[in-house]
């Protein structure tokens, strides 16, 4: 019946599709993307955005010519999505073979997990890779006495950008106090800048404004008695006033129209400051690579300044003091087979702050937690910068870790979420406190 | 629905004569039923007994009892997420239902150029949520959209950032996107009113106003229901658009319960929490759509052709 | 929520309505508040997708520089060169693939559910407590059971593939397909069937012979709504793959976002060209499309 076998090739041509579609689908399943699978090839996740990217590119690619046998294939995802994404991925059992984190924290939560490896023993053996970098970056590596990650890349405290075309515009000096940037607020509203650039979506943005404004005002004590778990810490007095402080500046329009949903990813914040639309920024040193790459000739033409936050006046902080990462961490994952452990390990030996990547970080502004790269400023390409970021690191009285990498994820993220919500004025600084009290310890 | 399709009502109840039949069918049921079960079923009991144990999402899994739920109900959070998901539902059915019922009865004229307004308008709809959601982020940011190129103040507002006017923008988008769909159910529904009736109220005097809120609306009444039915039950899987737009934001404008749920679980790392709110959006879910079975499933066999 | 379906309204989208023309006894006459909605309504839809079409024609310094509703005053295509080097292809085979291989499969074993609930449920309990199943798993929201989704995906070795988002895409489909062909399966003339089964016919052949092509608008429908909804899928990709290699059109256009998001051109450029192929797509099958909708969910 012609009926029937229309509808049986009609049936069968379906099933093909539906065979050819299962059949595609487990093809790409077992394709490069499955990590742990394929031999010795160990795979290494990072974050995106310049110049990082391309640096933590090239020394994989050098590595990869160097040793053939054994080659490291690395993906690179933005930000906000890599904290998420990574956890995923652990809990998956599919976790990269080198994890690259900011320590603190989030290291100690995988550690917990079982997820990532213990490295004191191989850094004993290893004494030459240890001794060369910087001692006060292990310490964020650190969890209950023992090394879990290798510390690399730079050190990087968190400053105060300014644009000096924007400062020449309303003919006055970047602040060197609280009450000086308060001053400023009006008088570049009245221009049309935007005082303050930030990011606010991303909230860990509006946390470097807190971090220096406890530390400025009450010393690194405030926060300090939060990390250690102390019963009420927020209640001190010092964070009482730094948080309203804030909102008075919110609510001076000192930040950016729209800053709730500008997002740092895209270093859309960094655009602001560099198209001259925001005079200030405060950021970490990261972003000077960035702006100088991406900004045109903002950085080339001598437009940017940049300084340590300024202190308050009657703060008990001692203005020296600074926040930010001192370092980046790169961890080995439990669940990767022994070979690409040992490819691992060999990468953080021989390629991790080869002599190479030091000048490409020093070239973009960073500075390599090597011992003795200060002695490599003088002949790069911005030494004024670096040496601001090498003083500012390393007379800092106290260099106190981001809190959202110091404490675990999940206090970490009630933290971001009740800031987000006092810079957009529906908290009141109370009231954040009573949330954030209730969550010290969790 | 009207009573236009009689023969329907009388299949439903005739199919019992098959008898036996029902015995050597039931197999063809299986394939559909298995996979149901394996990645619907079975993950929905899942929740449910995640929601009873205390999780990170890379460690073990700990049992805990109702401390889940504990922490999930004292948290002001929760009747927060309901309050901003219950607005979204309401608003954006307020503001769909009118426009999509004015533009059906518009497309079912014969004006002219519907052809080409019919394809136009379906183009939202083929948009995914995250294309959608990042388009309107670029075209709405103060500094460098839309509004800001142009130079008008009022479209140069802090649209994402301020908290009523993003819950605004989420249940705009949401309407742009979705109009198109109401618009062609509505036009459906129009066509269906026979124009005797319209001919006898023209005869009886009716003016236009009066024809379309005496006869145009209790006719559509059914086609509201299913419209409506698909908005308010569609409403509460919004995630991707959102996610995009604002992850919730500012602060937690916008933060509606299935995002509350992944952020709970993916970035806050509870994911025992996380499982109970899930539990309570299918609960709020399984409400609802009773709730509107009730309103409009009931009458479903009752003709609208009296009298006629 | 009940849509009856009748098969002699499936044409009803362009047949002409029975209206007296416009002109002829004033029943009809124009509807200017309508037609106002619908005016204004063409000016919000058009605007935005010509916004989004100039702008991905112009380069990153021109769009900051000129008004943004006016046209590229120099039209490039860097952008779309950029985005079809960012691995643009293969994010589209990715989603070719988890489409096709969920809708063909969700929309076969559906008509097979609904043919055999529709036909056998009067005999077997068995079929009118899967057909409640089916009913209430309408209201489950699928983001609600992404947790423990990850969970078995996990335990099941098929994280990151394509494979993770095809099985629970497969699963959510049901219910509504198993509805809408139920419904329409229900409209064909109890007497077809009884003359096939005096045939001799197996069930098997009277859902393919008889059934199968007398559904086909529903079977469209179906497809096309569940086609649309799985190519535009979000969620399950995002938990449930990792690598670029298996990223999907809608997860790789947030990533791109995310990266170049202050390049708005080429974000937009890569919103064309993820849309594009359904834009083609809906012109060459808009008349199937909007029939099968209005039979669909009609009235």
């Amino acid at each position: 019946m012609a009926n029937s076998s229309m509808s049986r090739r009609h049936f069968l041509n379906l099933a093909a599709g539906a065979g050819a579609g299962m059949a595609l689908a487990a093809c790409g399943s077992s394709g490069p993307g499955t990590s742990g699978s394929g031999g010795g090839e160990a795979s290494y996740w990072f974050l995106t955005a310049a110049p990082g990217e391309q640096i933590r590119t090239n020394a994989v690619n050098r590595f990869n010519k160097d040793n053939p046998d054994s080659q490291i294939k690395h993906t690179a995802f933005e930000n906000d999505a890599y904290k998420t994404k990574i956890r995923t991925a652990i809990g998956a059992g599919q976790a990269p073979t080198i994890i690259w984190g900011w320590g603190g924290g989030g290291l100690k939560s995988w550690v917990e997990a079982g997820a990532v490896d213990d490295l004191t023993d191989w850094f004993g053996q290893n004494a030459a890779v240890k001794d060369r970098l910087f001692p006060s970056s292990f310490g964020a590596a650190t969890v209950n006495g023992k090394i879990y990650a290798m510390p690399c890349e730079t050190v990087e405290p968190i400053v105060l950008f300014y644009d000096k075309r924007a400062f020449d515009k309303i003919k006055a000096e970047p602040p060197q106090s609280w009450g000086d940037i308060m001053d400023l607020v009006p008088k570049f509203n009245a221009k049309g800048i935007a005082p303050f650039s930030l990011a606010g979506q991303s909230r860990w943005t509006n946390m470097m404004w807190l971090e220096f404004l406890f530390d400025r005002i009450g010393g690194p004590e405030v926060f300090q008695a939060v990390f250690d778990g102390q019963k009420d810490a927020w209640s001190h007095p010092a964070a009482l006033d730094a948080l309203t402080k804030v909102q008075e500046l919110v609510k001076a329009n000192g930040f950016v129209k729209g800053f709730s949903s500008v997002v740092a990813d895209a270093n859309a914040d960094q655009a602001l400051l560099t198209t001259g639309k925001a005079a200030m920024m405060v950021h970490g040193t990261w972003t000077y690579g960035s702006m100088e790459q991406e900004g045109g000739d903002f950085v080339s033409g001598g437009n940017l300044g940049y300084m340590n936050f300024p202190p308050v006046d009657g703060g008990k902080g001692d203005p020296s003091d600074t926040v930010g990462n001192p370092a980046q961490y790169l961890a080995i994952s439990s669940k990767a087979t022994a070979e690409q452990k040992e490819t691992a390990k060999k990468f953080f030996s021989t390629a991790v702050l080869s002599d190479e990547e030091q000048t490409e970080w020093l070239n973009t502004g960073g500075v390599p937690i090597v011992k003795g790269a200060e002695s490599k400023i003088a002949g790069s390409k911005d030494p004024e910068f670096l040496k601001f970021i090498y003083d500012t690191a390393s007379n800092a009285k106290v260099f106190a870790q981001s809190w959202d990498q110091a404490l675990s994820p999940t206090a970490a993220e009630t933290l971001l979420d009740n800031i987000a919500k006092l810079f957009q004025l529906s908290i009141s600084p109370q009231q954040y406190v009573d949330n954030m009290n209730q969550a010290i310890g969790k | 629905m009207t009573g236009l399709a009689p023969p329907a009502v009388q299949v439903r109840t005739a199919t019992g004569q098959a008898g036996g039949r029902g015995g050597s069918l039931w197999w063809m049921a299986l394939p559909a039923l298995a996979i149901f079960v394996a990645f619907g079923i079975i993950p929905l009991v899942g929740v449910l007994a995640l929601s009873f144990t205390e999780w990170d999402g890379i460690g073990a899994i700990h049992p805990a009892g109702f401390e889940s739920w504990r922490a999930v109900l004292a948290d002001p959070g929760l009747p927060h997420a309901l309050w901003v998901t219950f607005l979204v539902m309401a608003l954006s059915w307020a503001f769909q239902t009118p426009a999509s019922l004015l533009i059906g009865v518009f497309l079912a004229g014969r004006q002219r150029y519907r052809e080409i307004l019919a394809v136009l308008y379906f183009i939202p709809l083929l948009l995914s949520s995250a294309a959608l959601a990042i388009t309107y982020k670029a075209l709405l940011d103060p500094n460098f959209g839309l509004g800001a190129g142009v130079g008008v103040p009022l479209l140069a507002q802090d649209w994402l950032g301020r908290d009523n006017l993003a819950l605004g923008v989420v249940v705009f988008v949401v309407s742009w996107q979705f109009i198109p769909f109401h618009a062609l159910i509505y036009q459906g529904g129009v066509r269906q009113i026979p124009v005797a009736l319209y001919e006898a109220a023209q005869i009886d005097g009716a003016g236009r106003m009066r024809q379309f809120f005496s006869i145009t609306l209790p006719q559509l009444k059914y086609t509201v229901i299913t419209s409506s039915t698909l908005m308010v039950v569609g409403s509460l899987t919004f995630f991707d658009l959102i996610f995009v737009l604002t992850e919730g934001g500012p602060g937690d404008a916008t933060r509606v319960l299935a995002l509350d749920m992944y952020k709970r679980g993916f970035q806050a790392n509870l994911m025992g929490p996380a499982s109970a709110i899930a539990v309570i959006l299918v609960l709020v879910g399984l409400v609802l759509a009773l709730l509107l079975r009730r309103l409009g499933g009931r009458d479903a066999s009752t003709s609208q052709m009296e009298g006629m | 929520m009940s849509t009856t379906l009748s098969a002699e309204h499936g044409a009803g989208v362009d047949a002409p309505a029975e209206r007296p023309p416009a002109g002829a006894g004033g029943v009809w006459r124009r509807n200017w508040l309508g037609g106002a909605a619908g005016w204004l309504w063409l000016v919000v839809v058009v605007v935005p997708i010509y916004w989004i079409v100039i702008t991905s024609l112009k380069s990153r310094t021109t769009y900051y520089a000129q008004n943004p509703l006016a046209p590229p005053s120099d039209p490039t295509l860097e952008n779309y060169r950029s985005v079809i080097e960012s691995d643009f292809a293969r994010y589209f085979f990715n989603s070719v693939v988890v489409t096709l291989g969920s809708v063909v499969p969700a929309v076969v074993v559906s008509f097979m559910a609904a043919y055999a609930i529709v036909r056998g449920s009067a005999g077997s309990r068995f079929l009118r407590s899967v057909n409640v199943l089916f009913l209430m798993g309408l209201a489950i929201p699928l983001q609600a059971t992404i947790i423990p989704v990850y969970l078995i995906i996990i335990r099941l070795h098929m994280y990151d593939s394509l494979l993770a988002i095809i099985l629970p895409s497969i699963a959510f489909a049901v219910p509504l397909s198993v509805l809408v062909l139920a419904n329409f399966i229900r409209d064909v003339p109890k007497e077809l069937f009884e003359s096939m089964r005096m045939d001799g016919a197996s069930d098997w052949r009277t859902l393919w012979s008889l059934a199968f092509p007398l559904t086909r608008p529903a079977l469209v429908t179906v497809s096309i709504y569940n086609g649309l909804s799985i190519w535009n899928g979000f969620l399950l990709p995002l938990i449930l793959t990792q690598s670029p290699a298996q990223r999907t059109l809608p997860l790789a256009l947030w990533t791109f976002q995310g990266e170049y998001g202050v390049n708005v051109p080429a974000v937009l450029a890569s919103v064309v060209l993820a849309t594009l192929p359904i834009v083609v797509l809906y012109a060459l099958g808009r008349r199937q499309l909007l029939s099968g909708l209005t039979v669909g969910f009609g009235r």
